[in-house]
């Protein structure tokens, strides 16, 4: 128990709200067996003795902790704005550490490799200089000024273009997206990735977007963004070690990898070790 | 090729910082001389390509995990 | 500590432009073919983020790991970053590689070069690799002999069994047929290697 240390406190992705049935949904969070069911209309999640776990329900999921959360679960201001689609993409369960699967999230440089002609195509292979910082008052890890070519961005995306970015890690294991909104100039479309940590190595990925796009059908939009999670699994499942290691001493980041950098500063800072590996190795 | 002093600051009260910066920095390839070296303060004299720097910058960014380096100030010596 | 070559695949499984995961005692292998027919063993990890470089990409005479498209030529030399295409890796960014050479189509691997070639069997052509759930020894009994080298009667014809120990209880069989064998009789013997195994494995469980 001692090893969930200070992610303990803080709220996970345990489900679907539409998905949520009355029989529910036995499910496991930081190693330990969790339900999670309907009771009169309301979500409720029961760890494995029965008692009741604290619950939010909020961008299509429920939430709980194993722990006593310090403060309230992260907003997504946009999410309430008026005209855009709320998308649940469902479920994609990953052999993993939940922290590599945030961090793959973070990474752009990946793209015209994993998500060949789709979110990057050679030769535009070149990361260019972006901002990182860790913002006190939120205790968020923000990066900005990102851009990289893409041939198709998203499904309503015709053609290539070079897309802006931002990244915001407002939980251990969960992210969000900014990115240029090809029908709409000016706005964003945001992709959220809620990370639900099973075990140390292995997670449910629940990706969710608001989005702009009148046009495509729902079933598309969740195909493109599973797709592209398919494609992301490949590699999470392959990297070595499995946990993610705190100490670089065995790797060679670089510029390219500074969001990568700031999110394990983060996770260091404040002990969020569930997933991680200390010592390079 | 770029020479560069980092000054290292944070909490790097660990004897296995200094070998740590200097491992790392014959991974990335780059010349290293040491300026000085105290529990919460390291300048380091880097040479190599930029972008090599910049990722000795992010390898120490995260470091050891038993030290805790607050921030890097990065000074250009020279460009040969 | 001079080594030992240890067999690791067969040259046939791996063609020209691909990788594929193999073992050598307790190290995970990346075994590749260059575009021109090289053979190569490196260290399975990307040095930049530890993506397993058996997942990767041939291009010509380099290795690229699939993340994010690191490349690395002989020597396990790191040659390209694609995030900063300006720079020139330095030397000093490399993957361990391990000796590799060909032999009666097998590939054989060592940590050291050892001071003999691998062995060669005139009159045999590789032919099939298994792996089995069994210790190297259950392996080599059931084939009537001892050792990792077995010269063994299978489905009617005389082969050599190369036995290679790998981690998790397996072993690598990679199995050479005579020379000149017909279809049929290369069907008869793989049905009676596959049988082999069923039967060494059971005989694990039991």
């Amino acid at each position: 128990m001692s090893e969930t240390g200070a992610m303990r406190d803080h709220w996970y992705p345990v489900g679907m709200t539409k998905q949520l049935t009355e029989a529910g949904r036995d499910t496991l969070l930081m190693g330990e067996p969790i339900r999670v069911f309907r009771d009169g209309g309301q979500p409720q999640v029961s760890d494995g003795a029965g008692r009741a776990l604290p619950v939010i329900d909020r961008f299509g999921h429920v939430w709980t902790s194993l722990g006593t959360p310090a403060k309230d679960l992260f907003t997504i201001p946009e999410a309430d704005q008026p005209g855009r689609r709320l998308v649940d993409v469902g479920v994609c369960r990953v052999r993993c550490s939940p922290l590599r699967a945030v961090e793959n999230f973070l990474d752009i440089a990946h793209f015209p490799f994993v998500h060949t002609d789709i979110l990057g195509s050679e030769p535009h292979t070149e990361v260019e200089r972006y901002e990182v910082e860790i913002r006190d008052d939120v205790d968020e890890v923000w990066a900005t000024k990102v851009k990289f070519f893409q041939p198709q961005a998203a499904k309503s995306a015709e053609g290539g273009i070079t897309t802006d970015y931002m990244y915001r890690v407002c939980a251990p294991t969960c992210s969000v997206l900014y990115k240029t909104c090809p029908p709409k100039p000016g706005e964003w479309d945001v992709i959220a990735l809620f990370v639900q940590p099973l075990t140390e190595t292995l997670c449910d990925v629940w990706p969710w977007m608001a989005l702009y796009d009148d046009d495509a059908e729902m079933t598309d939009l969740i195909h493109f963004q599973q797709m592209i999670f398919v494609q992301d699994r490949s590699v999470l499942e392959n990297q070595l070690p499995a946990l993610l290691p705190l100490d670089p001493g065995m790797e060679i980041p670089t510029r390219a990898d500074m969001t990568s950098i700031a999110y394990r500063r983060w996770l260091k800072r404040h002990g969020f070790t569930y997933g991680a590996q200390l010592v390079a190795a | 090729m770029t020479r560069e002093e980092f000054t290292i600051e944070g909490a790097l009260g660990t004897p296995l910082f200094l070998p740590w910066v200097e491992r790392h920095a014959a991974r990335l390839g780059l010349g290293m001389r040491l300026r000085d070296c105290t529990p919460g303060r390291l300048a380091v004299e880097f040479e190599g390509a930029p972008a090599l720097l910049d990722a000795m910058e992010m390898g120490c960014l995260l470091g050891p995990i038993d030290a805790w380096v607050e921030s890097i100030v990065r000074k250009r010596i020279s460009v040969t | 500590m001079p080594t030992d070559w240890t067999p690791a695949a067969l040259s046939d499984d791996i063609p020209a432009a691909s990788a594929a995961p193999g073992q050598l005692g307790p190290h995970d292998l990346a075994i590749w073919r260059s575009a021109s027919g090289r053979i190569a063993a490196w260290a399975d990890r990307c040095p930049h983020r530890g993506m397993r470089l058996s997942h990767g990409y041939v291009r010509g005479e380099r290795l690229s790991c699939i993340y994010h498209g690191w490349g690395y030529g002989e020597g396990g030399q790191c040659v390209r970053i694609p995030a900063h295409p300006e720079l020139t890796p330095p030397e000093a960014i490399k993957v361990p590689v391990f000796r590799a050479v060909e032999a009666s189509g097998v590939i054989w691997v060592a940590v050291e070069a050892p001071e003999a070639p691998p062995p060669e069997f005139p009159g045999f052509e590789a032919f099939r690799s298994l792996q089995v759930k069994a210790a190297p020894e259950a392996l080599a009994g059931a084939l009537g002999g001892s050792g990792l080298v077995v010269e063994a009667a299978l489905g009617g014809a005389t082969v050599v069994a190369l036995i290679q120990p790998l981690r998790d209880g397996a072993v690598g069989l990679h199995l050479l047929a005579p020379e000149a064998l017909g279809a049929a009789e290369l069907d008869a013997l793989s049905v009676a290697a596959e049988a082999l195994r069923r039967r060494v494995e059971e005989g694990v469980t039991a």
